[in-house]
């Protein structure tokens, strides 16, 4: 049998989990994008989210809740925070740095809170994430570009 | 020659297909609410790869 590859689960999880222990973050990357419409997949849930010491100790709590860890798999500047779960494969990864994004509170003003079971998620903009991924110019990312720029196009008619 | 023409038609075709594909599956996924557009999710498999 095939996994499944809806990532409600995760979503409902990450929401009910981050209003618990009231940390703020935004959902950025392909999962951002696919929420926003766009026909893209992904193996994780990327956030942006300020680096302070109240939120790394909410990001704890928030990981002693999933049954997951917090890893800091690169070099210590990189402000990347890795949450995993070895059971089912979870990975949420936190950055507080973002290519192309000037401020998470610019990120966020834009952002758009899409609702999880309870509680409610706060979703990056597919501008922003456009944005982010030209600056990236990763491979990766040059390869999912023309799909996201044709969605924002649709969007942009759709809403007339 | 009119191999060569022919063969650039049916790229051309095939490509116009494509992106005609892409916007209809941009469209059914705008016409779901964002709390619906969850099938994304692709999973590591053992040893490497993934799949959805």
């Amino acid at each position: 049998m095939f996994p499944d590859m809806t990532a409600e689960p995760w979503l409902i999880l990450a929401a009910r989990s981050f209003a618990k222990h009231r940390l703020e973050a935004v959902l950025i990357g392909n999962a951002a994008a696919a929420l926003q419409g766009s026909p893209v997949t992904t193996l994780d849930l990327d956030f942006m989210f300020r680096k302070t010491p109240l939120n790394l100790t909410k990001l704890k709590r928030v990981a002693d809740d999933l049954g997951a860890v917090v890893l800091k798999p690169y070099y210590p500047a990189s402000g990347l925070f890795r949450l995993v779960r070895d059971r089912d494969g979870l990975q949420f990864d936190f950055m507080s740095k973002v290519d192309g994004i000037r401020s998470y509170q610019s990120l966020r003003s834009r952002a758009a809170a899409v609702r999880f079971g309870r509680a409610t998620l706060l979703v990056a903009t597919l501008e922003d994430i456009i944005k982010s991924k030209r600056a990236a110019n990763r491979p990766q990312d040059r390869a999912v570009l023309p799909v996201l720029r044709r969605t924002l196009d649709e969007k942009v008619r759709l809403e007339g | 020659m009119k191999k060569s023409d022919s063969k650039a038609k049916r790229g051309t075709a095939l490509r116009r297909e494509s992106d005609r594909a892409l916007v209809q599956q941009i469209r059914r996924l705008l016409a779901l609410p964002p709390s619906k557009r969850t099938n994304f999710l692709r999973k590591r498999l053992p040893g490497g790869g993934s799949t959805l």
